[in-house]
């Protein structure tokens, strides 16, 4: 999933000082299941700026919604008549939805009220970690279903480097090294032989080094 | 079972299921956790005209059906009733208002017999507006509870005390007189009743039809019950042997011992397993000293030429159970060549009783076995002769207190259906007992917290066959709360919106006993029978997908909002947030609003329900400052959440903090071993609070 952290309350609050009428508007999906952006947090984080304004007297107007995607156009239709009602609109999706919304109402302020993170998996109840890097040329087929652009701190493709020590990267005794979790995992599957073909260098375009990218499926187009 | 996303089936509770009466056992056993005693005694009283009575001697299929049973042992139901229902604030009780029954103009109904049949059916028509009149053989008032029942189970004084709220509605009861005899139906209908409503129950006992049952010395359980509570003495021998094994019989045994008799015997001729007295009968006669003798018949009372007409023994034999008869229970066969004698001189029979119909051959329909009183269903009531209805022991044989009054309160329904000419009101008629304990997943079972069932204090064993004192006395305040907080809120618990959940999988996660199931494709499904509503799941959703009846989200906000709105003290407003579960009485509540007069106690099932919105709401409605009161670890049922709910407190506290508004106007004070807070404690911090610069007592809002 996209994982996503609401940014500080600091922060949060110096971007919407200077609008008085604010929707905080949460999304249904990713910003819900990483309980980031949900209804519910966009309901205590209105209720949160609310306080803080009054706490030093100023007007507020602040309220709360919610929409099932942000990144999708059907959805904004649901928020035509909300965008000219408020001053500015605090987004608590992720990056893309945020851009969506601007995109659909040029007119109306939209501030993003979250950090779009990773692709990660959830390990355990409040800890997600990275996995993909979304680099558009999957290789976990040779790796052992590990990827190390996402967690190799070198993205390396023929790794180990000489840093990996006691199965550990260099950079954290907690972070694993990648490389050894492929070496273990091939090892088991009988696969380790997979590494004596070398990984030519990396084609970074399809990881969107080369310009913003699109997919397009002419099977699916109108 | 499964919600769909707009469907959702609602049933009701398994105690509610199980009571003949429907009665909502859930609702005030949650008032009594909430120690709003007075409250619970009120929803009692809408429904049974009897609770004092109910409470102590009511066999309590809501015990058997209680899910809690799955864990250690039921919520004690019946015992918590008489709680709520003994307790000095039922003085403070509104009397309900009647309307018809003080005026006498409108039309009127007479009831025969003043049992818990009659007296459920005179309060519930004195209600609807009818004038009535309960006529009664006997010279006082309560039918079998007043002369079957012994005192040391039901005081008489407490009977008389429901009696008399009954006929404090208006209606009068006109006593020693007997329909049938001092008077006739017919003249009761010229006298201007409209209906007549039979709750005579069954006061005959059925014979033994062995030889020697005419001597002197043998009686029938009910007679002597009945003088036992006329008298207080009955003239009886040392020795006694009890036939039987219901109520009637324990009774009669326990009563026997209470007089005096040296030697108490009771023989049954089935098995324990077949018996059907209470067990708590059964285990208190035994605890007392009487000898039950199982598989045993008599055969033969025996009289000698020395004392001839006399009792002097009583000849028995001895049984094997073969294969069920008619009634479903294995059937005594006996074992040739077992007999013996008892050496007794005083034998009571207590094999079942019958009602006295015989005078009412010709008049109306009686059935073959027994003589009862035929109705046409159990929902109309009506017998086999116009404007006459009949219900209670009557109508199906000896059975209970509970199963009489919902006869009682059936024919209400039906008589004022009858009278006014209209249709029988479905939605009205109460639905039929089905007594089914439900069934959990043992991974929940294995994760719910045991706490043992509370006990009501009990004379000793070999102290409390001296006197007729009522051997049990009711819950002191401490049991009675720690007992309802037993009790699992069956029905009341998570509800998921499938329409509005993301299967983000949390509730999976946070759910502290493993109720919610994913399904392969994503579907999470909350079984409403396993939850407890314990709130944990409602709290995180992120979509708002879960609804919740016990303490939701917006019940304890507007909770919170109304109960600063109303305060009215000049003292900075602290909102105080504490958990049911802690070690406190209704008095300890009382004491610290008088210490503090600026907290307002707010209390919640459980402060594991408290989210950020809960305190932001707190201070948007005004409150200077918040504190929560998490109990004590050893009585949170849930104990897996009580860090997440310390960690979330501690951030809540972070938070408030950087919005301004923390910094001191927020704690998190754990509740002490016994009491709500430490008192320095709060002293402390409604003084820091007030130093607070600049402070108004309550924010602008």
């Amino acid at each position: 999933m996209i994982t996503l952290e609401q940014k500080k309350f600091e922060e949060i609050q110096k971007m919407t000082e200077p609008f008085a009428r604010v929707l905080v508007l949460g999304c249904e999906t990713c910003a819900a299941m990483c309980m980031a952006g949900g209804r519910q947090q966009a309901e205590d984080l209105a209720a949160a700026i609310r306080t803080s304004r009054k706490m030093t007297n100023q007007a507020a107007e602040v309220e709360s919604d919610g929409v099932g995607r942000q990144c999708e156009p059907e959805f904004m239709t649901f928020l035509q008549g909300a965008a000219s009602r408020y001053d500015a609109v605090l987004s608590l999706a992720c990056g893309a939805g945020v851009q969506m919304l601007a995109a659909k109402f040029p007119g109306t302020v939209v501030l993003p009220g979250c950090n779009t993170t990773s692709l990660a998996v959830i390990e355990e109840l409040g800890v997600w970690a990275e996995r993909c890097a979304s680099c558009g040329d999957c290789i976990l087929d040779r790796t052992g279903g590990l990827c190390p652009i996402a967690r190799c701190a070198k993205s390396l493709l023929n790794g180990p480097c000489g840093g990996s020590m006691d199965g550990k990267c260099e950079i954290s005794k907690q972070v694993d090294c990648v490389w050894q979790l492929i070496i273990d995992r091939l090892s088991g599957l009988g696969q380790l032989n997979t590494l004596t073909e070398i990984l030519p260098v990396k084609n970074w375009k399809p990881a969107g080094h080369g310009g913003p990218r699109k997919i397009v499926r002419e099977d699916l187009k109108a | 079972m499964k919600t769909t996303s707009k469907e959702v089936v609602v049933t009701h509770p398994p105690c509610k299921m199980a009571c003949p009466i429907s009665t909502n056992a859930r609702e005030y056993i949650q008032l009594i956790a909430e120690r709003r005693y007075q409250d619970a005694l009120a929803s009692i009283k809408v429904q049974n005209p009897l609770p004092r009575v109910c409470g102590r001697i009511c066999v309590h299929p809501c015990e058997t059906a209680c899910k809690r049973g799955l864990v250690e042992e039921p919520v004690s139901i019946a015992a918590l009733k008489q709680f709520a229902s003994d307790g000095p604030w039922r003085e403070k009780e509104a009397r309900p208002v009647t309307s018809g029954a003080s005026s006498r103009s409108g039309p009127r109904v007479a009831v025969v017999g003043s049992g818990p049949a009659g007296l459920a059916a005179a309060k519930d028509l004195a209600l609807l507006g009818y004038g009535v009149t309960i006529f009664e053989a006997l010279a006082v008032a309560g039918g079998m509870p007043q002369v079957g029942v012994p005192e040391y189970r039901l005081p008489k004084s407490v009977l008389a005390q429901e009696v008399g709220d009954i006929v404090a509605l208006g209606v009068e009861i006109r006593t020693n007189i007997k329909v049938g005899q001092g008077i006739t139906l017919e003249a009761i209908f010229e006298e201007g009743f409209s209906a007549v409503f039979l709750g005579i129950g069954a006061h005959l006992d059925r014979p033994l039809d062995i030889p020697g049952e005419n001597l002197d010395g043998v009686w029938s359980a009910v007679s002597f019950l009945r003088a036992v509570s006329e008298k207080g003495e009955t003239g009886l021998g040392r020795k006694v042997a009890v036939v039987g094994g219901g109520n009637t019989a324990v009774d009669s045994a326990r009563s026997a011992l209470r007089l005096g008799a040296q030697e108490v015997h009771m023989l049954y001729r089935r098995s324990r397993e077949e018996m059907p007295a209470a067990n708590e009968e059964i285990e208190a006669a035994t605890l007392e000293g009487v000898k039950i003798a199982y598989l045993t018949s008599p055969v033969e009372v025996l009289s000698d030429s020395a004392m001839p007409g006399r009792v002097v023994g009583l000849k028995c034999i001895k049984n094997e159970l073969a294969a069920p008869d008619a009634s479903g229970r294995r059937k005594p066969v006996i074992v040739s060549g077992t007999e013996f004698v008892l050496d007794v001189d005083t034998v009571i029979v207590a094999v079942g009783q019958i009602p006295e119909t015989s005078w009412m051959d010709g008049k109306l329909t009686l059935g073959k076995r027994d003589r009862l009183i035929v109705v046409d269903d159990r929902t109309t009531l009506k017998t086999s002769t116009e404007a006459i209805f009949a219900g209670g022991d009557a109508v199906t044989g000896p059975a209970t207190v509970i199963q009489a009054i919902a006869a009682g309160k059936r024919a209400a329904i039906a008589i004022d259906a009858y009278l006014t000419k209209k249709p029988l009101d479905k939605t009205a008629v109460i639905p039929e007992a089905r007594v089914e304990r439900p069934e959990v997943r043992p991974g929940i079972l294995k994760k719910t917290t045991k706490f043992s069932r509370s006990h009501r204090p009990s004379l000793d064993a070999d102290q409390c066959v001296n006197s007729f004192q009522e051997v049990e006395s009711v819950f002191s305040e401490k049991a009675a709360v720690d007992e309802a907080l037993r009790c699992l809120h069956c029905q009341l618990g998570a509800r998921i919106d499938q329409a509005r959940c993301v299967s983000c999988l949390n509730c999976v996660r946070v759910c502290p006993v493993n109720v919610p199931v994913v399904s392969k494709m994503g579907e999470v499904n909350i079984d409403p029978v396993a939850c407890q509503a314990c709130g944990v799941c409602a709290l995180e959703c992120p979509v708002q997908a879960i609804e919740i009846d016990l303490d939701s989200r917006r019940q304890v906000s507007d909770k919170i909002k109304r109960a600063v709105a109303q305060s009215k003290s000049a003292e900075p407003a602290i909102v105080g947030i504490f958990d049911l579960h802690g070690n406190f009485t209704s008095d300890h509540l009382a004491l610290l609003c008088k210490d503090f007069p600026g907290l307002i106690p707010i209390t919640v099932f459980g402060v594991r329900r408290i989210g950020v919105g809960h305190v932001l709401a707190a201070f948007e409605s005004g409150a200077a400052a918040v504190l929560a009161a998490p109990c004590i670890p050893s009585r949170d049922p849930y104990p897996d959440s009580t860090l997440r709910t310390k960690r979330r407190l501690n951030q809540i506290g972070g938070l408030l903090d950087r919005l301004g508004v923390g910094n001191g106007r927020f704690a998190v004070m754990d509740m002490p071993e016994e009491g709500l807070v430490d008192k320095d404690a709060v002293t402390a911090f409604i003084e820091s609070v007030r130093a607070l610069n600049p402070s108004p007592a309550r924010l602008p809002s």
